[in-house]
């Protein structure tokens, strides 16, 4: 298959002007302002396919959205290669626009005051669709996102699941191949989420488009995601499939004991954490590598019925990424 | 050619929509017009009676001082008209609209800078041109002044364009916008009057640093017969290289733009 | 009393926190300064000419003291009103134990004394670069009444900055509409403000003067300038206090009106 998106060797800082509050000191950084250098992105290599639905995840401000920005062209990379489509994003050349699309939630490009079907059609004249292409996506999207009757209503009058879904029909018109999702649940009550990830499976299904999403929310990722990027300060620092993402990161196992009769605690404190206890059930969390010996330990001085070993589940591997504490662990 | 048609389409789209959102307000869009009449009426009250009791303006007769006034007028509201946008790309910049914006496979600085245009000065123009033709026939130019004073207008217009596009440029990278514009219209203000009668340095600067001169008052005394061949291309040669300044500063500004805004 | 002093006293640290905005406004006043000041200079190069009875130390006297004047008059707080009562934040203050009036008062008197701060120096400035010649008012009962009509004039203002903005009250999102038309516009060019209006003729003068506008800026300047008969000044003083006294009673009205109506809507 073709590669969508290359990315090589990325880097982008920004110098941002620190402000110390007080009179003089605005007076003295007109003259003599302290500048400090951000690492957005510290030196970000990875392909896409083309197709293929890749999820970035990753702790807040570590990169996920400067990246998809860099890829759709919003920002200047200050060093390294970047190629989608075989286009260099920065150029912004039309034929390239013309062929992605950028998403962000809580950021519309609806006009306010307006019904959607206005900025439709502006959209046909700014991406210069032939009338006949534009009707048929018009329809099936509209059908698809169930918003036909939503069309000639100000957007102001609708609700944010609404209006999300009519942005997001205002971006596919042009029938992208490549989109880019920037927290499109964000916000949006649980039916419209559910609704929304529908959407998006489906469309990255039929329509064979290549689909980059950022998310904060784990169902996004588990019911969409097939391969993740995971990016922490500024570096990638897992890019595989979402079950393996489980084996690399989780140092730990999960042993479920039922035991016949209550026992010393104390005793089975040794053998592992301890992370839920309601005899006659018994939840341990033991480290990968001395699964087998707690088991069998387990089986020899406790009065156990049953035991069963598993892994940590992924919501709770994605929900620590999510707090930053991916880095330590996959880095070890 | 394709390309032009395009974006023309696109301009009238737009303004259709900006024109749209106008009547939704007809209350404040009626008071809004209201007081741009009445500021120009009282002005051009205050000129009138001025001159009868000076007799002249720094050596400008009443019908002269007229003119200046309302070439002044035409330039101001013919590039409110089309950038109007100007004054709303600071929410665009501040919500994070502006990353949208961008990809989208239109000239961005087009979009930011022409993408609403006001209907409400559009009104006022027509009956502006048609007091500006009849003044300018009591004023008996020749063929070749009346030529350099369309000439020297539209390079008035361009920059007015280059103004804009330094505002929204230094917008991108300071978030900074509604004072810069409204600096930048104090000071095309004072093109009310000929430039003639302020005193140096203020006037240097303003023929050009900040080229009210050349913007508003040139035009006029060019109908008058008042420039020089040499005048009206160092103008023109101004113009142009103004322009060309402000798209590079653009480009400078694309590159640093941060979308801060998540 | 101790507490509106309190109110002063934040209202002034509160434009410190917005000092670009403020370093900014101020800009703007002395540009609006040029465009008067280069204007009547040119008209009064020759020096010994007289035009509408000025010459040119008495017109170059008045764009000063328009400068000084505006900051005294027309700086105010109060036109933050109208968006109070459209947001609903009026409620917070309906239930505190201040006036609201003398709650906003203070605030304006607040804004006045920042803005005559830099007026002052503003002007100072100017006058050391631009050496106009400066007419001094020598006469003490001419400088009495001068104050006096000032003071009258900062309560006017009060009273029809507020009035407008209680429009807000019956229609909230238009609250900036009659703020623009009435002291954009007309208190701007009525008041003397942008040119002096004895350059109009005498009837139009005679018919201004019976609007409140003119006893804003141009009144009190023509005392100070000496160009108002000491017979008539007074009669002009009662005009002003009138308006004073109609638009501050109008005002009571109007706000027992609106509020019955922002509660009835509950907002």
């Amino acid at each position: 298959m073709d590669k969508a998106i290359v990315v090589d060797h990325l880097l982008k800082n920004f110098e941002v002007t620190e402000k110390k509050p007080g009179l003089v000191n605005s007076f003295t950084s007109i003259f003599s302002p302290q500048k400090k250098t951000i690492r957005a992105l510290r030196n970000i290599s990875f392909t896409v396919e083309s197709g293929e639905l890749v999820g970035f995840i990753g702790p807040n401000g570590a990169g996920k959205t400067t990246t998809l920005k860099v890829l759709s062209g919003l920002l200047y990379p200050t060093s390294g290669f970047t190629s989608v489509l075989e286009f260099d994003p920065w150029d912004r050349k039309p034929e390239f626009l013309k062929q992605i699309s950028l998403v962000m939630g809580q950021k519309n490009q609806l006009w306010w005051d307006l019904p959607a079907m206005e900025t439709f059609e502006l959209n046909r004249a700014i991406y210069e669709i032939p009338k006949r292409q534009y009707e048929e996506t018009l329809d099936e999207l509209t059908e698809l996102l169930e918003v036909k009757k939503l069309l000639n209503i100000q957007v102001r009058r609708l609700s944010l699941g609404q209006r999300m879904r009519l942005e997001l029909v205002a971006a596919l018109l042009h029938s992208p191949k490549i989109l880019f999702l920037d927290e499109p649940t964000l916000g949006l009550d649980l039916i419209a989420q559910q609704k929304m990830r529908d959407f998006i499976y489906e469309y990255n299904r039929r329509s064979g488009a290549t689909i980059l999403l950022t998310s904060h929310n784990m169902d996004d990722l588990m019911d969409l995601a097939r391969r993740v990027i995971v990016i922490d300060e500024g570096r990638i620092i897992f890019d595989g499939a979402l079950e393996e993402l489980v084996n690399r990161f989780a140092k730990e196992k999960i042993i479920k004991v039922s035991l016949l009769r209550e026992d010393d605690i104390k005793r089975i404190e040794e053998i592992g954490k301890v992370k839920k206890l309601a005899f006659p059930e018994v939840i341990l969390s033991v480290p990968r590598s001395t699964t087998a010996v707690a088991a069998a330990e387990l089986l020899q001085n406790f009065p156990v019925a049953d035991l069963t070993i598993e892994e940590v589940p992924i919501e709770e591997v994605i929900r620590k990424v999510f707090r930053g504490e991916g880095k330590k662990k996959l880095l070890k | 050619m394709k390309n032009l048609r395009k974006y023309l389409k696109v301009w009238w789209m737009m303004s259709k929509n900006s024109f749209i959102q106008v009547l939704i307000n007809k209350f404040g869009a009626g008071v809004f017009l209201t007081g741009k009449i009445l500021r120009f009426v009282f002005f051009m009250t205050f000129i009138v009676f001025l001159l009868k009791g000076t007799q002249n303006l720094a050596g400008y007769s009443l019908s002269q001082t007229v003119f200046f006034f309302l070439t002044f007028n035409l330039v101001d509201i013919v590039s409110q008209f089309l950038f109007r946008e100007v004054y709303r790309f600071r929410p665009l910049i501040v919500s994070g609209g502006f990353d949208l914006v961008l990809t989208k496979p239109i000239s961005p600085l087009f979009r930011s800078l022409m993408g609403g245009a006001d209907i409400l000065d559009f009104i006022t123009i027509p009956p502006l041109i048609v007091a500006i033709v009849i003044l300018a026939r009591g004023l008996n130019p020749t063929a070749i002044s009346a030529f350099f004073y369309i000439l020297l207008l539209l390079n008035g217009l361009l920059l007015a364009t280059a103004f804009h596009i330094m505002v929204i440029s230094m917008g991108i990278i300071t978030f900074e916008i509604d004072h810069t514009i409204m600096i930048y219209r104090d000071l095309t203000n004072l093109g009310r009057f000929p430039i003639d009668i302020y005193a140096q340095p203020l006037r240097g600067i303003l023929t050009y640093l900040i080229p009210v001169g050349i913007m508003i008052t040139l035009p006029a005394k060019a109908l008058m017969g008042l420039v020089s061949y040499q005048g009206v291309l160092v103008s023109l040669a101004i113009g142009v290289l103004a322009l060309y300044v402000a798209k590079r500063f653009w480009g400078i500004a694309l590159k640093r733009y941060t979308s801060a805004s998540s | 009393m101790k507490k509106y002093l309190a109110i002063f006293k934040i209202s002034f640290a509160q434009e410190f926190a917005y000092r670009l905005n403020f370093i900014m406004w101020r800009l703007r006043n002395v540009m609006q300064i040029f465009l008067i000041f280069f204007l009547w200079n040119a008209v009064f190069t020759d020096p010994t000419r007289v035009v509408f009875g000025y010459d040119r130390g008495k017109i170059l006297t008045y764009v000063f003291g328009i400068l000084i004047m505006k900051a005294i008059v027309l700086s105010a707080r109060t036109i933050e009103v109208a968006g109070e009562i459209s947001s609903g934040d009026l409620t917070n203050f309906l239930l505190k134990p201040v006036n609201y009036f003398k709650y906003w008062f203070s605030r304006d008197l607040s804004s006045k004394a920042l803005n005559l701060g830099f007026a002052a120096s503003e002007a100072l400035i100017l006058y050391l670069i631009l050496r106009p010649p400066f007419f001094l008012q020598t006469n003490p009962w001419l400088i009495v009444a001068f104050v006096i009509s000032l003071a009258i004039a900062v309560v006017l203002f009060f009273g029809l900055l507020f009035l407008s903005n209680l429009i807000a009250f019956w229609m909230p999102e238009q609250g900036w509409s009659a703020q623009f038309l009435i002291i954009v516009i007309f208190t701007d060019f009525l008041s003397g403000g942008v040119f002096p209006l004895d350059i109009f003729p005498l009837v139009v003068q005679k018919i201004l003067y019976t609007l409140p506008f003119p006893y804003l800026l141009f009144f009190p300047l023509q005392i100070y300038l000496g160009k108002i008969p000491v017979t008539q000044v007074w009669g002009g003083i009662m005009i002003a206090c009138a308006w004073t006294l109609i638009l501050l009673a109008g005002l009571k009205f109007v706000w027992n009106r609106g509020i019955r109506k922002y509660e009835a809507v509950g907002r």
